[in-house]
């Protein structure tokens, strides 16, 4: 996410990798880590998901409270969608309010659910303009080995796939928990530039001896909903249009393989 | 995003009459403020920002400076009367996450390297939104980088594209853009066809997306020249 | 109409001889660009001269700073740079032949003291050492402005043409520091003249025959003194 400053050897050797074809943990440059998924590990939330790349680990909780609808929209529930990058994942991660690279992760994965229409918002409203649900993801970091993004996008969206209304807790509706459908399932695909070349799903280091990239977001007809360009320099534009295609296509095999 | 009963396009003319490709009026203006080492104001329709750069100076506090180049900063702010319903005053998340995204898009042009340990500090204000204050601010602070006598590679120009009533157009403005489909910013180095901020919301294929960033690299074109003129013209008029 | 230098923006190509590319350029693919918002100098190397820009302190300068803060057995120095600058206790003790006890140092220069010094040493972490001039301390009924530092070779002019002239006419004690900052002392009208005048390079710093435009300016101006003095006689 935040591709910062790391000491030259490091980058040094990254990028003399690349150069020779390779990776520090031998992937193919576009090969994803092995991911894993496990849905509902989390009782007492709505909906849930652990998600592991390689060794990022993101836990997803979502929960669902009544609440005041926005007023330009009466009769749609909200999402509201949060990060925190505990201090436990990293030892740069320090307590305290959310910092920019937070803020980014929480919106970007925000956008990619919200441009998908993953959720039908107006299947959330308990009475149009007084009451609806407010859909609360939040995404905690538990180990950041690279490439928080994607894994919080999968998080979120694996969480939502069994999301169900806690209707009868706020005692509306005695349906008991009703399940709420997903119209999408928009998967995040972040690459970096390294030398020229596309690395798919960056490493703690990748990420860090990076200078540029990118995360696309698309769905299950191919459509982009959401993408991000990250980093202190530059992206070509033919670099661009490239990881584009590549990120469209990186999404639907982990869409086929875990969602 | 999408809302039914608004109708976009009519007769293949956009509501306020531009057709797809077209920019709302640019003014800019530079070295507008005394205090600060450079400065610009910019208008994008009726998008009213203004960009002052102080620096590089003194880096504060110590344990954040950099020993081989300068930091640069970037604060995006919107003045509470800027827009419809009062915004209350201070950073929030969008602002957070839009400094960040504008402080990357200018990072590319700027040479740190002469002015170790110091700051670079960008501060842009929203006076009036309307759609687009973001690749506004990243326009103004380009220019307002330059006045400051920065030493940059190039300027940055930035514009957004989006989708509405299924046609990919040019610069959204506001109605366009809460009822559109799709948004995106884009910031470019216009004589590099390199690009140094992306994002997207909403949704759109991927030959949308292609033909909306061929829309915006034309107009970072055409803003890169106003920029351009407008700073050569500031010592031109004695 | 003034004539005026050619006026770039960063990015601007300028030139294909990289062998004669000076500051304010850079050498992309084998051409000269520039690299700041200036005018282009092409009399000796190929040069950007920034309209604005931030004093970079360097070895040998001579500069005007201003006493900001004492450190022992340091005083602290504002010399209108991104870096602030010290003067070690030895260089008003002849080389340590005097001892200054430990919180006396104000008694030789206080806070908000002008000194003249010039660049000793500057080193990779920005720490910038300074010795004092003969004639070190500014004060009493003189003058200190403040330019652009770029501008300070028009100030000068060519071989001290321009400087020369400003001293004379304006009948002032006019001394330029590198770091932009301008010492004037005299009677007050003449350092108002200097003043103006002054300021006026610096505006039109980028324009060319600006030697000859404030020789006339100050021809007149002293003319119209005359008139001025006249009428007040008659009344």
């Amino acid at each position: 996410m935040g591709l910062e400053i790391m000491d030259d050897v490091r980058r040094d050797y990254i990028y003399n990798l690349v150069r020779r074809g390779k990776r520090e943990d031998g992937r193919g440059f576009q090969d994803y880590r092995e991911i894993k998924v496990e849905k509902g590990i989390i009782k007492k939330a709505e909906g849930s998901a652990r998600v592991k790349i390689g060794n990022t680990e993101v836990l997803v909780g979502v929960k669902l409270e009544p609440g005041e609808p926005f007023p330009d929209s009466p009769d749609k529930g909200v999402i509201i969608t949060n990060a925190e990058l505990v201090p436990l994942a990293s030892p740069e991660f320090e307590p305290g309010p959310p910092n920019e690279d937070s803020v980014q992760l929480a919106r970007v994965v925000d956008r990619g659910i919200r441009g998908s229409e993953a959720i039908d918002l107006s299947k959330l409203c308990i009475e149009e303009g007084e009451k609806v649900w407010i859909v609360f993801i939040d995404i905690h970091v538990l180990d950041n080995d690279g490439n928080l993004v994607d894994a919080a996008a999968l998080g979120a969206i694996a969480s939502l796939l069994n999301l169900r209304m806690p209707a009868e807790r706020y005692g509306l509706s005695g349906e008991g928990e009703e399940m709420i459908p997903l119209q999408d399932k928009p998967v995040a695909v972040t690459m970096v530039d390294i030398g020229g070349e596309i690395l798919v799903d960056p490493n703690y280091n990748e990420e860090k001896a990076a200078v540029s990239g990118l995360t696309v977001i698309s769905n299950t007809d191919g459509t982009i909903s959401g993408m991000q360009k990250y980093g202190r320099e530059g992206l070509k534009e033919e670099k661009v249009s490239e990881m584009v295609e590549m990120g469209i296509e990186k999404a639907d095999e982990l869409r086929q393989r875990f969602l | 995003m999408k809302e039914e009963g608004i109708e976009l396009i009519k007769d293949g003319k956009r509501l306020d009459g531009r057709g797809f490709d077209e920019l709302r009026p640019i003014k800019i203006e530079v070295g507008v403020l005394k205090r600060a080492d450079g400065s610009c104001y910019f208008e994008l329709g009726d998008n009213k920002v203004i960009a002052a750069v102080y620096g590089p100076r003194e880096m504060h506090p110590r344990h954040a400076q950099d020993a081989k180049m300068a930091v640069l900063k970037y604060r995006y702010n919107m003045a509470p009367f800027s827009v419809d319903e009062r915004k209350r005053p201070g950073p929030d998340r969008r602002s957070v996450e839009i400094s960040k995204v504008s402080r990357e898009a200018l990072e590319p042009v700027i040479i740190k390297e002469f002015y170790p340990k110091t700051e670079i500090d960008v501060y842009v204000e929203i006076l009036q939104s309307d759609a687009g204050t973001r690749t506004a601010g990243i326009n103004a602070a380009s220019v307002a980088l330059a006045d400051a006598g920065i030493p940059m590679k190039d300027l940055v120009s930035s514009v957004a594209v989006g989708k509405i009533d299924g046609e990919v157009v040019l610069d959204l403005n506001a109605v366009e853009d809460n009822y559109g489909e799709a948004d995106m910013p884009i910031a470019m180095i216009a004589r590099r066809n390199t690009i140094t901020a992306l994002q997207m919301d909403g949704r759109m294929t991927k030959d949308e997306f292609e033909k909306g960033l061929k829309l915006a690299m034309n107009a970072c074109q055409q803003i890169y020249e106003l920029q351009r003129t407008a700073l050569i013209e500031r010592y031109s008029e004695m | 109409m003034k004539r005026m230098y050619k006026v770039v923006i960063p990015g601007d190509f300028i030139s294909e001889d990289v062998n004669r590319a000076g500051e304010g350029t850079y050498i992309e693919e084998g051409k000269v660009y520039a690299m700041r918002y200036g005018v282009v100098d092409e009399k000796d190397e190929i040069k950007v001269v920034p309209f604005v820009g931030k004093y970079q302190p360097a070895k040998g300068d001579v500069v005007i700073g201003r006493i900001t803060e004492i450190s022992f057995p340091y005083w602290i120095v504002d010399i209108a740079s991104p870096y602030e600058a010290r003067l070690h206790m030895s260089e008003v003790t002849s080389g340590g032949k005097k001892r200054v006890e430990f919180g006396s140092m104000h008694t030789y220069l206080d806070i908000d003291d002008l000194i003249v010094a010039k660049v000793t040493n500057t080193d990779a972490m920005m720490r910038i050492d300074l010795g004092l001039m003969e004639d070190f301390q500014l004060g009493g009924d003189g003058r200190l402005i403040t330019i652009p530092y770029t501008k300070v070779p028009r100030i000068i002019g060519r071989k001290g043409s321009m400087i020369r002239m400003l001293k004379e006419k304006c009948n002032c004690f006019i001394f330029v520091a590198k770091n932009g900052r301008i010492w004037i002392r005299g009677k007050e009208e003449d350092m108002n003249l200097a003043s103006e005048v002054i300021l006026m390079i610096a505006n039109e710093a980028h324009t060319s025959g600006l030697t000859d435009r404030v020789a006339d300016f100050l021809d007149s101006y002293r003319s119209k003194m005359v008139r001025m003095d006249n009428k007040g006689l008659k009344r």
